[in-house]
């Protein structure tokens, strides 16, 4: 019997001290592993939604909390106002799981400057076109009022043939940020004015 | 003592190099080996995780009931790789993005399990780490070793350096799925063809 | 359609085996014969489903929901290993016949990185339960497939006149990479 209780006691402490040590480790290194996606990840959507290298923007980041969501969200300032706003949001529905994009908006003009996807895992030669330049300039200049849709759904944007569900899902995730940016654009702003 | 320490420090770089002389851990041999910095920083991933699962089995042997010993050896391993895996996140993004599953899944090397259960559960700390040191030097040897000729002649550069000069075209066989099979089974061969040459008694199973 | 193709892919395009390198240990080990190949492609595809199934919803509704992802290793490894014992315990006590094709076979599954890696695949990729089941299916039927075939290979290559020093692994290594020349063939299916 006691064999069975020793078995039971060493096993549970090994179990104990690993997941203490691991989480330990977690906690200690999450903020630089953040960092870090930052810089990679999401940096390349960044210097093309703002135009600006990622090292000057990636610093100009606030995490807004939105019901239960935490949304990040990154600015450039002109001449002291916030001018541009770049929003991830979550595409719900892809073929391959969940899209995340990032919502380029200009504040002063009240439209897009673009859309962007940070990750996808979409199949390769289908979905994974979302990534391409002619389907994604579609979102420049359009209005942050409207909701946005696909031609099929009386909208004006063009689906990428053969993938009529990631597209979807990009335009699910586009309007999730303007909804968001219509409800919560004074916190937004009040969040960064704030952040000096 | 100093004697068998050295020995066993060298054993790894030659007598028991994995994976050609221990045909263990193929996967990740295969896998990651596209270019050599890759395999570098998978052998060093690698031998980290070994050295430190080698000492902690070693410095717990006596107390870990025989029974659950492997449950306990699986889950010490499982908590150095999961720790190598967020430190290379944190500092060394773009590797560990581009070797990605393939970190998490040194749990299951056999060469990690198998020095646990080989070595340093019949072994005192120090000497186990060493084995795990020089098994794993051994292992990043190889690895970059693997990577090189596949980088250079599929790729015509070496850590990202081109070597060849412009008028190179490369194989690009090579850094594809089937040449990692065969640049792997050749370099084997040679080694078999090495040691009958300095008339080594080993015969590659 | 996207699930036939998700099929293809995993099956063909993507072979767990020969194009992600995945359980290349158990490949080279029990191909010898024919007969031990067919036992362990059996025995491969009903892990890889059962372990997919297990930590696709622990991933899904504890890890993920609680943000724990970084325990994901641990809890994957843990999951696999113990579902392999609990799988030959209970084969042991209710069906011997299986148990006696299978059983070998099981123990080596543990530490074989096609389960874990399908896994950790489904994980990275988020996968729905229908893609998911698709998904780890297909990649154990691609697994067994070029498993079979290989060791077909492998038992004509015993009577062949192999170079002393590529005999063994060496020999066996070059065959493979050669099978996987053919299998590339299959990359204009699904593009």
């Amino acid at each position: 019997m006691s064999d069975i209780v020793r078995m039971v006691v060493v096993l549970s402490l090994i179990a104990g001290v690993c997941s203490t040590a691991l989480t330990a480790a977690n906690i200690l290194l999450g903020p630089q592993i953040e960092k870090q996606t930052d810089l990679y990840v999401r940096g390349p959507a960044l210097e093309r939604l703002f135009g600006k290298p990622a090292a000057e923007v990636l610093g100009n980041k606030v995490i807004i909390t939105a019901g239960e969501q935490e949304i990040p969200v990154f600015f450039t300032r002109e001449d002291q106002t916030v001018s541009t706003l770049a929003i991830e949001a979550i595409g719900k529905g892809g073929f391959g799981g969940d899209l995340k994009i990032m919502v380029g908006i200009d504040l002063g003009a009240g439209n897009m400057t673009g859309m962007e996807v940070v990750s996808h895992s979409e199949t390769p030669g289908l979905g994974a076109r979302i990534e391409e330049i002619s389907f994604r300039r579609q979102w420049k200049g359009l209005p942050v009022s409207d909701t946005v849709a696909l031609i099929d759904d009386g909208g004006t944007l063009d689906a990428i043939s053969g993938a009529t569900t990631t597209s979807g899902a990009a335009v699910r995730g586009t309007n999730e940020a303007l909804l968001f940016v219509r409800d919560y654009q004074d916190e937004i702003l009040k969040t960064i004015s704030e952040l000096k | 003592m100093g004697q068998k320490l050295l020995s066993t420090l060298t054993a790894g770089l030659w007598k028991r190099i994995p994976p050609f002389r221990l045909v263990l851990g193929l996967c990740p041999a295969l896998a990651v080996t596209m270019s050599a910095e890759n395999g570098l920083g998978m052998g060093i991933a690698t031998a980290f995780v070994l050295t430190l699962s080698n000492g902690a089995v070693s410095a717990l042997r006596n107390i870990i009931p025989s029974k659950v010993r492997i449950a306990s050896y699986i889950v010490i391993i499982a908590t150095l790789v999961s720790i190598v895996e967020i430190l290379m996140k944190a500092y060394f993004f773009p590797l560990a993005e581009q070797l990605g599953i393939y970190i998490p899944l040194i749990v299951v090397n056999c060469i990690v399990l198998g020095r646990a259960e080989g070595f340093a559960s019949k072994n005192p700390p120090l000497i186990s780490m060493i084995d795990g040191l020089s098994v794993g030097a051994g292992y990043a040897l190889s690895l970059t070793l693997i990577g090189s000729v596949r980088e250079i002649f599929g790729a015509g550069s070496w850590f990202g350096m081109p070597v060849f000069g412009e008028s190179f075209e490369p194989m690009t066989f090579l850094v594809s799925a089937p040449g990692a099979f065969v640049t792997i089974g050749a370099l084997l061969a040679l080694q078999n063809l090495y040691s009958r040459w300095r008339g080594e008694k080993f015969i590659q199973g | 359609m996207d699930l036939i193709y998700l099929a293809i892919s995993a099956t063909f395009v993507n072979n767990i085996l020969l194009a992600q390198y995945l359980g290349n240990c158990p490949f080279l080990g029990v191909s010898k014969k024919l007969g031990t190949a067919v036992g362990m492609a059996a025995a491969i595809l009903f892990v890889t489903i059962l372990a997919s199934v297990f930590t696709w919803s622990v991933f899904t509704y504890i890890l993920k929901p609680y943000k724990l992802e970084f325990l994901q290793t641990l809890t994957f490894i843990l999951i696999i290993a113990s579902l392999v014992q609990l799988v030959e315990i209970i084969l042991k006590k209710k069906s011997r016949a299986l148990y006696n094709a299978l059983g070998v076979y099981l123990a080596l599954i543990t530490t074989n990185c096609a389960v874990m890696g399908v896994a950790l695949l489904i994980a990275k990729n988020e996968l729905s339960f229908i893609a998911m089941l698709v998904f780890s299916s297909a990649s154990a039927i691609g697994y067994g497939l070029a498993l079979i075939l290989f060791a077909g290979i492998r038992e004509r290559l015993v009577l062949s006149a192999v170079p002393q020093s590529m005999q063994g692994t060496a020999i066996a290594l070059v065959t493979a990479g050669i099978m996987a020349l053919a299998f590339m063939g299959f990359q204009g299916m699904a593009s």
